[in-house]
C-alpha cells in the first residue's frame, strides 16, 4: 500500500519525511497513474501530495509554475499575467542554483497579491507553490547555494481543468464558453462548446447539467445557469442564419461505420469526420426521426424537433452519411459491416422497456402500453399509442415524467403518475416534476402498483395498489419503502404504461464474434484497472472501470453510448463516444488503441473530484442566478400543443448571467 | 433601488449598478486603468479593488454589483498597497521609452503609477521582448508597451463589431494581435487608437508629428456623413495633425475611418490655394471681379434665370443660405438645387407631407433602445458609420431584433436576424410584402393605428391583392424569409426604420418611401421614447442644404416663395416670385441654351452625379462657370472663374444633421495659399453684385438667417432642430405595388454604385490616409458570375452601360448575389456615376473581362 509522505492537500498536513510513526492520509487517487507508472506526487490547487520522497519538490514546483504561466494563464490580469511570470522565473532560478532566500520573500508577498486575481487559475497555483516553500524550505535553501541538485526522474503530467467541466461527462471548456458569452462573442462560445460537445442545441435544453451540482458559485449563492448559457449560444448561431464555422480536415481514406444516430453515434461520426475520416451512420427509425433517445425518448416541447435536426444536418454537412430505416441484425448483418468499414462504433442505445413486475402485466391487456419509451416513440413517430382518456403511468424517472406529459398532450383527461417512493426521491429532475405538475398531472406517491384490473373484454379498467411507508434502516443504513398491510386501493383508467427503465437490445451482436455482453446487457469494452491505495479498483458513477479504452473484443469493434455505459445521459454519451473517436483514429492510423497521459489524468481527476462543496469562497452575493422564461399554465400541455415550453434567455440576461461565472480554473500536475 | 455604505457615506443606487457606480454618485474616485464606461467591464487590471465587509477577498468595483445593505471601504492601508504593487507589477519589463513614446503625456500607465505612488520596482523578471507591428497600415502597434486591459478589443468587437484584433497567446506572452497575425485588415476606425491608455496602438500619421501637449485642441463636428460626430481637431502651425473624440460626447467618442483619418484629404498638396480666372492665376480682386461681371453680363443679356447654382452638404448652414440670399437678392433667381435632388430631396418631401418632418423622426440616440430594428437600402457601415454603430448596440446589448433588407450582405448581416437579399427593383414590393404580413399577423401596433392612423382599411383592401408568392419570386426570396422578417419587427414595443440610398435612388424611390412611411405608422415606430423612421445619406449637412432653402421651389425653412416679404424685408431686396429651376431642369437649361452661367459650391456634378458625361458637355456649353471649391475636381478643370474655398477644419459655423441637431465647426487650421473661407467668399460676391459693403461673420450670418429660419434661434440652446411628427392623425399612402420591376432579359447584369465605408463622398479620394486603405475603385462580382465569365479575383472587368463604360479590378464575393455587380463611387478616376441614370442608383450593364 502506497504511503503519503507528505501531503498538505485540503490543507491538512501530514508528514511522514521524519519517519516514526506513520500519518495515514487517504486520496481518491489510484498508486498508478496508467496501471503501470507509480503516481510518485501531485500538485495543485489545493496542496501537494507525495508519495515518492525522492521527488524533487523545488524543481516540481518551479516546473509547475512555469507551466501554468505559459501554457495556462489567460494574460488578463494583471497580478496573473505578471505575477506568475514573477513567480515563475524566481523558483527556476532557484531550481537553478541562481537566487537569494530574500527571493523566497518575494514569492509569499506575491502569492499574497494573487488573492486579487481575475480567476482562480493563478490565484489557485500559489497554493502548492507556497507549501513547498514552506514545508520544502530546507530543499529550496539547498538549491540557493547551488549545492544540492538532484538529478530526478520523474515525468510531470498537467492538467488545466475547473470543477464544472471536470464533472462534465463530455468536458466541455464550460468557464472558456461562458467567458465568450460574457464578452459578447456568442459564435466563439459555440466553438468552444463544439470542440466537445456536437449536439449543442440539445444539451443546452435537456442536459440533466452535473456540471451545475460542481459550480464553485453555489459555495456562493447559486450554480451558474451553464446549461441554459450553453443553449445561448447556439440558439444565436441559428437564430443569426449563421454558418458554422467549423472545416473537416482533407478527406482520409479508411472508414467507419456507426450504428445507431443516437447522441453517441452522431458525436463520434462528428469528430471522425473532423479529422477527415467517412463515417457512415446506420440508423433503424426512418429518415426525420434520427437523433436516438433525444429523438423519440425527449418529447418535443423539451426539445423542438428542427432544432435537433438542425444538429444533426450539422454533423451530416462535415461528411457524414446517415442510412436511415436500416437495423443492423436485420437489413444488415454486424459481420457485413465489419467487413465493409475498417472500424465499427456500436451505440445502438436502450431502447428496450423493463417488465414492471406486476400481475398481468405479459398478459396482452388492451390499454396496457409495451413501455414508456414506446409509447414516447409512437407519440413523435405521429404513430397511434393505444393510448386512452384516463392514462397511469408507473415509474419515477424522466421517461416517466415525459410520459405523463405527452399523455395529456396527446388527449388524456387525465394523466396520474404512480411511484412507489416519495417525491423527493424521485430520480427525475426536479424541474420535469414541476413540469408535470404545472401542466396538471396528478401523483400518488408511495405506492406499489399490485395487480393490472381488466374487465369482461380484457381491457384495462384499473391497477391495484398498496401504500408504502419506510420500514427499518438497511445495512446500507436507507430505509426502505415496505406495503403498508390492507392498504390496497384501486386507480381507475384505461390505460396503464410501465416506464420503469429501459436497457439495450443487443441481439444484433451474434454470440460467434467474440464481443462480450455484462450480465446488465451492455457491452464489454477494455479497460485500464487503476487501484487505491486500499487496493480497491476504481470504478465510474455506474459500477464501470473508471479507465476504459471502449475498443470490444473484437479487433476494430468499439462500443459506446448507453449500450456500453448502462442507460444514463445525452452528456455521458456523447463525453464516451468522443473519446471513442479519439480511441478509433489511434486506432485506424496507429494500429493501437490505447489512451493518452492527458485522458488518463482527466480520468483521475474526475474521480479525485476537483470541485469541493465545502470549500469556502469569499464572493459578494449580489447577483443572482438568471432563470429562462417558461410558458406556464396547463394551455401549454393542450391537445398536439408539442411547443417549447422554455424560451431560454434573451442576450443581455445570459450576459448577465455569465457574469456570475467565477472561472474556477485550476492546474493539477502529477509527477510519474 | 438598492441601499449601501461607502467610505461610511449612505447612497442608494438603481439595482444592478456597480459599485464603482455608486461611489461616482457620491463623488468617491476609485482608481480605474481598465475600465471604460462605454464597453462592458473586463476587471483586468485590480486597481479598483475595493474591501466590502464580510468578504474576505478584495472586490472590483468596476465590475462588481451592489447589493442591500454592503459596506465598501475604498481605501485603506491595504488597498493602497495593493494598487501600489499591482503598478509595479504592471510596470514587470514594460519599455522605458517614455521620452519617445507617442503617449508620452497623456498616457494613463504614466498618470496611474504616478497617482498610485509606484515609485520604486520590487518584482523583476527575464526580459522577453515581443515584435513592433510597423506592417500594419495607418495604426502601428507595439505590444511591448501594452498592459492588456482590453479596452481595444472590446470598442472592436463591442462598439464596431469589426473583431479585426484579440487577445492572443498565453502568460507574459499575451498581447493584442490580429487573428491570424497577418497585418490588420479592418475597418481602421482608430477607435482602438483612441481607447488605448498606453503607446502601444498609435496613429501612424500622427506619429513624431509633435508631443501631445503641442497641440491647439480644438472642438468640432466630423465633415464627413450625416451621423455628426463630435471630433476634435489637434493642430499645429495652422495644420490639423490628427482627429480624436472624446468618450462624453454624444457619439461616446466612437468615429470612423472618415472621422479619424480622413482629416489628410485638407492636407492635400492638391488643394486650390489661388483663383484662377480662365485658365490664368489671378489675385482675388480679379477672380471676383471676373465672376461678378460675368454674372451681371448673363443676367443683362439673358436675364437672372440665365443664372444657377448648386449648393453643397459639405459646407455650412451659414454658407449655404448666403448662397441661396446671393441667388435670390442678388441675382434674382430660384435656379438652386444641390445633390439632394439625387433622392434626398423627394424622400424627406415625403416625410413632410405624410407625417410633417423635415428629416429623422427622432434623434439618432433613439435607435439604441428600439426593440426591433429594420434596416433597409442602406449600408450603414459605408453611408453613416455612426449610425451603424447605434444598431450594433441596439441588437447586441439591448437584445433589439434587427432585419436588414439590402441587395448585398453588408456588414450589418452578421448581427442580423434576418437578412432580405432581394433584387433591385423589389424595393417596394418587400416593402409593401411585409406590411401585408404584419397586417395579417394582426402584429401592427394596435393602439398606434387605433388612435392615429385614419385609413388602415383602405391599406388593408388594398393589400389584398398583393401576392405574396409573386413578391417573393420577382424579389428572390421565399415567402418564409418575409415572414419570419415581418416577425422580428412586428409586435414590438419600439421600432426604428432605417433607410438610405438604395431606397432614395431606387427606380420607384417616391413609392419606396411611402410604402416605408406605412410601415413605420403600422408599426407605430413614431413618436416613442425609443425607435423612429431615419433617412440616411452619405453627406453631413444635406439636411442644412434643404433647411436653408437651397432648392428652387421654396425659401429657407421650407417657407413659401410666397412668403418672400419677410426675407425681402430683411435682406432689403425684392426676391423672384417664380420657382427656379431643379438640377435636371438646369443641365436641360443649359443645353437648350435657357442658361448661361452656373456657380457650383463645393460640389462636382460630373465625378459624383449620376450621367456625368451628360453633365460634362453641358458645362462646357456654358458662358460662365464659376467653381468654388477647394479641390480641383473635373467641374473645376472646366470652370472660367476658380475660387479656392476652404474645408471643414479651417472656418467656423454650423452643421445640422438629419436628426436635427445643431452643431458648431470649431475653426483648427488655416486654408492653405490664398484660399478662403466659403462664407467670406460669398459675402464679398454678395457686396459686389449688390453694391453692398456689409461686413460679415460665421456668428452675424447665423444670427440673421435664424431670424429667418424657424427653429435655429433657440437652437443654440437646445441644439435641436429637428421636427417632430405632427400630433394629428395619419393618412396612409394609397395602395402601393406589389409588383416587381421586370429585368431587362438582355442585360443580364445590374450595377449597384454606392458608398464603401472606407471614403466619404468623392472628398476622401484627396485623403492620403484613406487613399493608403482603398486606393482605388473595384467591381465586386458574384462568385457563379465570375466563374461564368471566366472572372478570377483581381482581375480587369469592364462594365458598360448605355452612358458609358468603366474598368476595375474583380473582386469576387458572396456578398453580392448573382447577377449584381457593385462598384463603389468614390473615386473620379473609375466614376461608375457616369454610368447611371438620374433616376436610380443601380442599373442594367455588360460585363465582361477587360
Amino acid at each position: 500500500m502506497a504511503q503519503v509522505v507528505f501531503s498538505s492537500w485540503g490543507r491538512t498536513i501530514v508528514d511522514n519525511r521524519a519517519g516514526g510513526e506513520v500519518k495515514e492520509a487517504s486520496f481518491r487517487l489510484p498508486t498508478t497513474f496508467d496501471g503501470e507508472k507509480s503516481l510518485a506526487a501531485f500538485m495543485g490547487w489545493d496542496g501537494i501530495i507525495l508519495y515518492d520522497k525522492n521527488v524533487d519538490v523545488p524543481a516540481m514546483a518551479a516546473e509547475y509554475m512555469r507551466r501554468v504561466q505559459t501554457l495556462y494563464c489567460c494574460g488578463k490580469c494583471t497580478p496573473g499575467k505578471k505575477g506568475t511570470k514573477v513567480l515563475a522565473d524566481v523558483l527556476t532560478a532557484i531550481a537553478e542554483g541562481r537566487a537569494k532566500e530574500a527571493d523566497l520573500d518575494t514569492i509569499e508577498d506575491l502569492a499574497d497579491l494573487l488573492t486579487s486575481c481575475k480567476c482562480t487559475l493563478c490565484q489557485s497555483s500559489t497554493v502548492p507553490v507556497l507549501d513547498a516553500v514552506k514545508h520544502f524550505r530546507d530543499d529550496f535553501i539547498a538549491r540557493l547555494s547551488g549545492s544540492r541538485m538532484v538529478a530526478d526522474r520523474h515525468r510531470f503530467i498537467d492538467k488545466y481543468t475547473a470543477p464544472c467541466m471536470d464533472r462534465c461527462p463530455a468536458h466541455i471548456d464550460i468557464p472558456a464558453y461562458i467567458e465568450a458569452i460574457k464578452e459578447y462573442r456568442f459564435d466563439e462560445s459555440l466553438s468552444v462548446i463544439r470542440d466537445n460537445m456536437p449536439l449543442p442545441s440539445v444539451c443546452g435544453r435537456v442536459c440533466p447539467h452535473p456540471c451545475e451540482t460542481h459550480c464553485r458559485r453555489k459555495n456562493v449563492d447559486d450554480a451558474v445557469s451553464i446549461m441554459v448559457l450553453k443553449r445561448s449560444a447556439s440558439d444565436y448561431e441559428w437564430m443569426h442564419n449563421m454558418a458554422p464555422p467549423m472545416q473537416p480536415k482533407p478527406r482520409k481514406g479508411k472508414t467507419v461505420a456507426v450504428v445507431g444516430a443516437g447522441p453517441a453515434g452522431l458525436a463520434c461520426a462528428y469528430y471522425l469526420a473532423l479529422e477527415g475520416y467517412p463515417v457512415t451512420i446506420y440508423e433503424a427509425l426512418p429518415e426525420g426521426f434520427g437523433g436516438g433517445m433525444i429523438a423519440v425518448g425527449i418529447p418535443p416541447y423539451r426539445q423542438p424537433r428542427h432544432l435537433l435536426q438542425r444538429d444533426i444536418d450539422i454533423i451530416a454537412s462535415m461528411g457524414v452519411e446517415i442510412i436511415y430505416d436500416t437495423r443492423i441484425g436485420k437489413d444488415i448483418s454486424l459481420e457485413e459491416l465489419k467487413q465493409k468499414f475498417d472500424a465499427v462504433f456500436l451505440a445502438p442505445g436502450a431502447h428496450r422497456s423493463k417488465p414492471m413486475g406486476v400481475e398481468g402485466e405479459d398478459k396482452g391487456y388492451k390499454g396496457f402500453l409495451k413501455g414508456g419509451i414506446d409509447f414516447l416513440r409512437e407519440a413523435y413517430m405521429g404513430r397511434p399509442t393505444g393510448m386512452g382518456k384516463k392514462v397511469v403511468v408507473v415509474g419515477g424517472g424522466n421517461t416517466a415524467i415525459d410520459c405523463v406529459r405527452v399523455a395529456l398532450r396527446e388527449g388524456a383527461e387525465e394523466s396520474v403518475l404512480l411511484y412507489r417512493r416519495s417525491r423527493k426521491e424521485m430520480p427525475a429532475d426536479v424541474w420535469e416534476v414541476d413540469g408535470a405538475d404545472d401542466e396538471g398531472v396528478r401523483f400518488e406517491f408511495q405506492v406499489l402498483p399490485t395487480r393490472i384490473i381488466v374487465d369482461e373484454n380484457e381491457q384495462v379498467t384499473g391497477v391495484e395498489c398498496l401504500r408504502m411507508a419506510l420500514g427499518e434502516p438497511d445495512a446500507s443504513g436507507r430505509r426502505r419503502p415496505e406495503p403498508v398491510a390492507g392498504s390496497e386501493f384501486v386507480v381507475e383508467c384505461d390505460t396503464v404504461i410501465p416506464a420503469i427503465g429501459q436497457d439495450p437490445d443487443l441481439s444484433f451482436i451474434p454470440d460467434n464474434l467474440g464481443i462480450d455482453i455484462t450480465k446488465w446487457n451492455t457491452i464489454v469494452t477494455k479497460y485500464i484497472p487503476l487501484k487505491d491505495a486500499a487496493g480497491k479498483e476504481l470504478k465510474d458513477g455506474m459500477g464501470n472501470p473508471l479507465v476504459r479504452t471502449l475498443i470490444t473484443d473484437l479487433d476494430g469493434v468499439f462500443a459506446g453510448g448507453d449500450a456500453e455505459i448502462g442507460p444514463l445521459t445525452v452528456v455521458a454519451c456523447i463525453g464516451n463516444a468522443h473519446r471513442a473517436a479519439r480511441v478509433i483514429q489511434r486506432w485506424l492510423e496507429e494500429g493501437k488503441a490505447y489512451l493518452t497521459d492527458d485522458e488518463f489524468i482527466e480520468d483521475i481527476l474526475t474521480n479525485l473530484p476537483v470541485y469541493d462543496k465545502g470549500e469556502q469562497v469569499p464572493w459578494l452575493d449580489s447577483v443572482a442566478r438568471e432563470h429562462q422564461a417558461e410558458i406556464h399554465g396547463r394551455e401549454r400541455a393542450g391537445y398536439k400543443n408539442y411547443q417549447e415550453v422554455e424560451l431560454g434567455f434573451v442576450d443581455s440576461q445570459a450576459v448577465r448571467e455569465a457574469e456570475r461565472c467565477l472561472r474556477c480554473y485550476r492546474v493539477a500536475m502529477v509527477a510519474v | 433601488m438598492v441601499s449601501l455604505t461607502i467610505d461610511g457615506k449612505d447612497i442608494r443606487v438603481a439595482k444592478g449598478s456597480t459599485i464603482l457606480e455608486a461611489a461616482e454618485l457620491l463623488g468617491i474616485t476609485i482608481p480605474t486603468l481598465c475600465w471604460l464606461r462605454k464597453v462592458s467591464p473586463t476587471g483586468a487590471c485590480r486597481v479598483c479593488a475595493v474591501e466590502v465587509e464580510g468578504v474576505d477577498r478584495p472586490m472590483t468595483a468596476c465590475n462588481t454589483t451592489v447589493k442591500d445593505g454592503i459596506k465598501v471601504t475604498t481605501q485603506s492601508e491595504k488597498l493602497a498597497k495593493i494598487r501600489t504593487k499591482i503598478m509595479e507589477l504592471m510596470l514587470v519589463n514594460h519599455p522605458l521609452d517614455c521620452p519617445v513614446c507617442d503617449a508620452g503625456g497623456e498616457c494613463d500607465l504614466q498618470n496611474s503609477c504616478y497617482s498610485l505612488g509606484a515609485s520604486k520596482q520590487e518584482y523583476g523578471a527575464v526580459l522577453e521582448r515581443r515584435t513592433i507591428r510597423y506592417d500594419w497600415p495607418l495604426i502601428e502597434s507595439d505590444p511591448n508597451r501594452c498592459i492588456l486591459c482590453e479596452k481595444c478589443v472590446k470598442v472592436d468587437h463591442e462598439v464596431v463589431g469589426c473583431d479585426a484584433i484579440e487577445v492572443v497567446n498565453r502568460g507574459e506572452a499575451t498581447i493584442i494581435d490580429t487573428h491570424d497575425g497577418k497585418p490588420l485588415n479592418c475597418e481602421f476606425c482608430g477607435n482602438c487608437v483612441g481607447v488605448c491608455p498606453t503607446g502601444t496602438l498609435i496613429s501612424k500619421p500622427f506619429k513624431f508629428r509633435g508631443r501631445p501637449w503641442a497641440f491647439t485642441v480644438t472642438k468640432s463636428v466630423c465633415p464627413f456623413c450625416a451621423t455628426g460626430c463630435q471630433i476634435e481637431y489637434h493642430s499645429r502651425n495652422g495644420r490639423v495633425e490628427r482627429v480624436t473624440s472624446d468618450d462624453e460626447t454624444y457619439n461616446s467618442g466612437n468615429l470612423c475611418i472618415n472621422g479619424r483619418f480622413g482629416y489628410s484629404y485638407a492636407n492635400s498638396s492638391d488643394r486650390l490655394t489661388d483663383p484662377v480666372v480662365r485658365g490664368a492665376k489671378a489675385d482675388w480682386n480679379a477672380a471676383m471681379g471676373a465672376a461678378v461681371a460675368g454674372i451681371k453680363d448673363v443676367v443683362g443679356k439673358h436675364g437672372s434665370d440665365a443664372v444657377a447654382g448648386i449648393g453643397s452638404p459639405r459646407l455650412t448652414n451659414e454658407e449655404n443660405y448666403l448662397f441661396q440670399k446671393l441667388f435670390r437678392a442678388g441675382i434674382g433667381t430660384n435656379n438652386l438645387d444641390s445633390e439632394a435632388r439625387l433622392g434626398y430631396a423627394s424622400a424627406q418631401k415625403v416625410l413632410r407631407d405624410m407625417v410633417g418632418i423635415t428629416g429623422a423622426s427622432a434623434a439618432i440616440d433613439a435607435i439604441d433602445g428600439a426593440a426591433a430594428v429594420l434596416v433597409i437600402g442602406c449600408d450603414l457601415n459605408a453611408e453613416a458609420t455612426g449610425m451603424e454603430y447605434r444598431v450594433i448596440k441596439a441588437a447586441t446589448k439591448n437584445d433589439a431584433k434587427l432585419v436588414l433588407a439590402n441587395m448585398r450582405g453588408v456588414k450589418l448581416k452578421k448581427f442580423a436576424n434576418s437578412h432580405l437579399k432581394y433584387r433591385p427593383g423589389s424595393e417596394v414590393a418587400v416593402i409593401t410584402a411585409l406590411t401585408k404580413l404584419i397586417l395579417d399577423e394582426g402584429l401592427e401596433d394596435k393602439d398606434f393605428v387605433g388612435s392615429r392612423v385614419n385609413n388602415l382599411a383602405e391599406l388593408k383592401a388594398a393589400l389584398s391583392g398583393v401576392s405574396l408568392a409573386d413578391v417573393a419570386a420577382g424579389a428572390g426570396l421565399t415567402e418564409a424569409d418575409l415572414r419570419a422578417a415581418a416577425k422580428l419587427v412586428g409586435g414590438k414595443k419600439t421600432v426604428a426604420v432605417i433607410f438610405g440610398a438604395d431606397i432614395m435612388r431606387c427606380g420607384q424611390a417616391n413609392d419606396a418611401v411611402k410604402a416605408l412611411v406605412n410601415l413605420a405608422l403600422i408599426l407605430g415606430a413614431l413618436g416613442k421614447e425609443a425607435g423612429g423612421l431615419f433617412p440616411v445619406y452619405e453627406k453631413t449637412n444635406i439636411q442644412g442644404v434643404l433647411n436653408m432653402g437651397v432648392v428652387p421651389d421654396s425659401l429657407p425653412g421650407y417657407q413659401p416663395l410666397s412668403a418672400a416679404a419677410a426675407f425681402e424685408n430683411a435682406w432689403g431686396r425684392k426676391l423672384p416670385e417664380t420657382a427656379g429651376k431643379d438640377f435636371w431642369q438646369i443641365v436641360e437649361g443649359i443645353e437648350q441654351g435657357s442658361v448661361k452661367a452656373l456657380y457650383l459650391l463645393g460640389c462636382d456634378p460630373i465625378a459624383s452625379f449620376p450621367e456625368g458625361g451628360r453633365i460634362r458637355k453641358a458645362l462646357e456649353k456654358l458662358e460662365l462657370l464659376v467653381v468654388q471649391d477647394a479641390f480641383p475636381g473635373e467641374a473645376a478643370k472646366l470652370a472660367h472663374v476658380l475660387l479656392p474655398a476652404s474645408v471643414a477644419a479651417e472656418k467656423t459655423g454650423t452643421f445640422t444633421t438629419i436628426d436635427g441637431r445643431l452643431q458648431c465647426l470649431g475653426k483648427a487650421a488655416n486654408p492653405p495659399g490664398d484660399a478662403r473661407e466659403d462664407w467670406d467668399i460669398l459675402t464679398e460676391l454678395y457686396n459686389r453684385l449688390t453694391g453692398e459693403s456689409r461686413a460679415a461673420t460665421p456668428a452675424g450670418i447665423f444670427a440673421e438667417m435664424a431670424d429667418l429660419v424657424p427653429r435655429y434661434a433657440a437652437a443654440l440652446e437646445s441644439g435641436r432642430v429637428g421636427t417632430s411628427p405632427h400630433a394629428g392623425s395619419f393618412e396612409l399612402a394609397p395602395a402601393v405595388s406589389g409588383t416587381v420591376d421586370a429585368a431587362d432579359p438582355s442585360s443580364p447584369f445590374a450595377l449597384v454604385a454606392g458608398a464603401i465605408l472606407y471614403h466619404s463622398g468623392t472628398t476622401t479620394s484627396w485623403s492620403k490616409n484613406n487613399l493608403e486603405i482603398a486606393p482605388e475603385g473595384y467591381i465586386e462580382i458574384h462568385p457563379e458570375d465570375a466563374a461564368k465569365l471566366g472572372i478570377v479575383d483581381g482581375a480587369g472587368v469592364k462594365i458598360s452601360a448605355a452612358a458609358g463604360s468603366a474598368t476595375g479590378q474583380a473582386r469576387v464575393s458572396a456578398k453580392v448575389q448573382p447577377g449584381l455587380v457593385f462598384a463603389p463611387y468614390h473615386f473620379r478616376s473609375m466614376n461608375v456615376n457616369s454610368l447611371l441614370g438620374r433616376g436610380a442608383v443601380f442599373t442594367a450593364v455588360k460585363v465582361e473581362k477587360a
